[in-house]
């Protein structure tokens, strides 16, 4: 017990270490603006790969360490498509995944907002014309928010959310 | 045993039925008639002298140059050498034997080849589709030669059978392809009876995108920005595997000063992968502390890798020749200090972590794989070294700087959650010291070979990387135009998944994302 105390106490407070991201986003169209405003300061998201590099993902999972802790913002990963606000879809859409990717956008409720992440939800990227691709995410289902890079680094993606949210970044 | 006494083995085992015995970059390949290669593959792999375990077994599309596929098997002997075996088909036969009831390894690898190419193993036991989900129309199989990339495919209705195990009280329990985490997708189906678990089913390809297939439309230097996103979080080792299957293919030299730098990046890569694991393993556990604290040092040296190179991922470094950026030595310094760091912060965590009763209660005894089953798949890397098999490419196919440092390889035998993680706890230590020696003896000079040969169409070259899940194979075969003929991809995860339904027998379900996450094998390799 005295180790896990030293041990905190030792390594203080982490959040926010991080450099500042240097790309700016697009601005958020008021459309979307007032769409998300229903969530208020919280977002519910559940996270869809449609056939990642898990690059993506990586920096997904690390928005959810004590140095991004995008909870803090009241951002969390819901573990059903029942409970999400928003729908974080990666990856460029393979031809096995197409039916679960719109299989969740059913069961996710209304209203809900679809996020995609990546240069591959964006537009496929590489995989772009592949015969095993069939995206990308728009083809298959509205798309609201679109934040490029591959793959975007935490602090992108959380500044990216947080001007969903309304907040400042 | 020098390598032509391998070649002496079998021929003299076979005789006349060996048709030729060649040595390729220093690899020795048996060629012998399809109905010959269950028996002599089966040599390879049993033979007191030889011991081999299938790692690899694939097939070439040899048109335009030549009407015919050819099948190759690779197989890794006791102690590391490699020995190879190939046969071929002419014109319109689609039809080889299967060794798979003899070498099971070689299971999931015929299956592949006959989605892919749409050559039929004989004997198979089990000629599901694999790749080829059951929408997938009749005849599609992508790496024929006159199946074009853009391929607009349609759909069938088909459905997918799932063994199944019946008798009174056994239910399955369907799980994902869309998981509760931020997980990739891949579908489990469970058989139980009451709580523990009868029978699992993996069931993958969900993320095929098709690379093998992208890969024949690029030059040698496009081919490493698709090698990085094989799969992502191994983007260093796969692109470095990548560029020395092409550097040996096209005779290119790569400077030391580079070699020593990818060494030093492919521990990095193995550090940041293997502390997120640790700290993953126990929040499986319902440990979050250490989850949070390992959360906060991968994250640090993501941090590191992104000062250093201008990517968390380290991509866009590995060129076919050497590496594309250098990097000034007071900027390394300071990264070997930040480093120093967080070793000791990790050595403190360990020691938390391992006198916690409870958690070390959840984690020994749980998720075996044994000795013998890992074996039998050809399992290698961490998991195979938490099963005493004492296999690393690093040692035994040195590749960029690894003849000239010094480490030690974990084993450990017991083959449960606590070993693949004292295999990583004991594999973080080795790569920190790794990098010391490597920056202690960086030698200056260029970091990068310009000139790009045009190889000769048909040469082919294997290159293998020990990543930080295991060992990563390429196989690269030039075609005409300086453009790739074929590049045979293999993800340590593509071996190891199957072994992963052996060790959750007799687990409850809700340890199986422990297990899971303890394995943490790559969907994204896997599929491709
Ligand atoms: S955008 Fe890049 S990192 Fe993200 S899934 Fe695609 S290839 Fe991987």
């Amino acid at each position: 017990m005295f180790r896990i105390i030293q041990k905190s106490l030792k390594t203080g407070i982490v959040t926010g270490n991080y450099p500042a991201p240097t790309k700016s986003e697009r601005p958020v169209p008021d459309a979307v603006r007032k769409k998300a405003s229903v969530f208020g300061r919280s977002l519910a998201i559940r996270e869809v790969d449609t056939g990642s590099c898990n690059g993506c993902e990586m920096e997904m999972n690390a928005l959810m360490n004590p140095v991004y802790d995008a909870e803090r913002f009241g951002i969390h990963i819901a573990a059903s498509p029942r409970h999400a606000d928003a729908l974080v879809v990666t990856g460029p859409v393979t031809v096995n995944m197409e039916k679960a990717l719109k299989d969740v956008h059913a069961a996710t409720p209304d209203p809900k907002l679809v996020i995609a992440l990546g240069d591959c939800a964006c537009d496929c990227g590489i995989f772009k014309g592949s015969y095993a691709v069939t995206g990308p995410v728009e083809r298959h289902i509205p798309v609201d928010v679109k934040i490029s890079g591959c793959p975007p680094r935490p602090s992108e993606i959380l500044n990216a959310l947080k001007k969903l949210q309304g907040r400042k970044p | 045993m020098d390598r032509d006494e391998r070649i002496e083995s079998v021929k003299k085992a076979f005789g006349a039925k060996i048709l030729g015995a060649d040595r390729v970059r220093g690899i020795p390949v048996v060629t012998a008639a399809k109905q010959d290669i269950p028996a002599i593959a089966s040599h390879m792999h049993r033979a007191s002298d030889l011991r081999g375990t299938l790692s690899l077994q694939w097939a070439v599309d040899l048109r335009p140059r030549l009407a015919a596929y050819r099948i190759y098997y690779l197989f890794t002997l006791s102690g590391g050498p490699w020995l190879m075996l190939q046969t071929e088909l002419y014109g319109e036969d689609r039809l080889f034997p299967s060794i798979t009831p003899r070498i099971h390894a070689a299971k999931w690898y015929e299956r592949e080849i006959r989605d892919m190419f749409g050559l039929i193993a004989e004997g198979h036991p089990d000629l599901r589709r694999l790749v080829r989900h059951e929408h997938w129309p009749k005849g599609t199989h992508p790496l024929k030669k006159d199946f074009s990339w853009n391929h607009v495919m349609g759909r069938q209705d088909g459905e997918y059978h799932f063994r199944q195990i019946e008798g009174e009280g056994v239910f399955e329990v369907p799980v994902g392809p869309i998981h509760a985490g931020i997980i990739e997708p891949g579908h489990f189906r469970f058989s139980v009876a009451g709580e523990p678990i009868m029978q699992l089913e993996v069931r993958h390809f969900w993320k095929h995108r098709g690379v093998e297939k992208l890969f024949e439309n690029l030059t040698w230097a496009e081919g490493v920005s698709l090698a990085e996103k094989v799969s992502g979080d191994t983007s260093f080792g796969h692109s470095l595997c990548y560029c020395q299957a092409a550097e040996s293919l096209l005779g290119i030299e790569v400077p030391p000063r580079a070699n020593y730098l990818r060494s030093l990046f492919l521990e990095l890569e193995r550090l940041h992968n293997h502390i997120g694991d640790v700290g993953a393993i126990c929040n499986d556990a319902a440990y979050a502390l250490a989850l949070a604290h390992c959360g906060r040092m991968k994250e640090r040296i993501m941090q590191i890798n992104d000062s250093l190179t201008g990517s968390r991922f380290l991509r866009g470094l590995n060129r076919v020749g050497g590496l594309s950026i250098d990097l000034p030595s007071d900027q390394l310094d300071a990264a070997a200090l930040a480093l120093k760091k967080i070793e000791e912060d990790f050595t403190d965590l360990s020691k938390i972590i391992f006198n916690n009763a409870s958690l070390t209660d959840r984690l020994e005894t749980t998720g075996i794989l044994k000795e013998r089953t890992a074996r039998d798949h050809g399992v290698m890397g961490v998991v195979g070294r938490a099963s005493n098999i004492d296999r690393d490419v690093r040692r035994d196919h040195p590749f960029a700087a690894y003849d000239r440092l010094r480490f030690k390889v974990p084993i450990y035998r017991y083959g449960d959650v606590r070993a693949r993680l004292r295999v990583r706890v004991d594999e973080v230590h080795e790569s920190m010291d790794l990098i010391r020696q490597a920056l202690e003896n960086l030698p200056v000079g260029p970091i990068t070979n310009a000139a790009l040969p045009a190889p000769q169409p048909g040469d082919w070259a294997l290159s293998a990387v020990e990543g930080w899940r295991g060992e990563i194979l390429y196989f690269v075969m030039a075609g005409e135009e300086g453009k790739i003929h074929r590049c045979k991809v293999r993800d340590p995860s593509f071996v190891i998944w199957p072994a992963i339904q052996f060790a959750v027998l007799g687990n409850i379900i809700p340890d199986f994302p422990l297990i899971n996450k303890s394995f943490n094998l790559s969907y994204a390799g896997t599929d491709l």
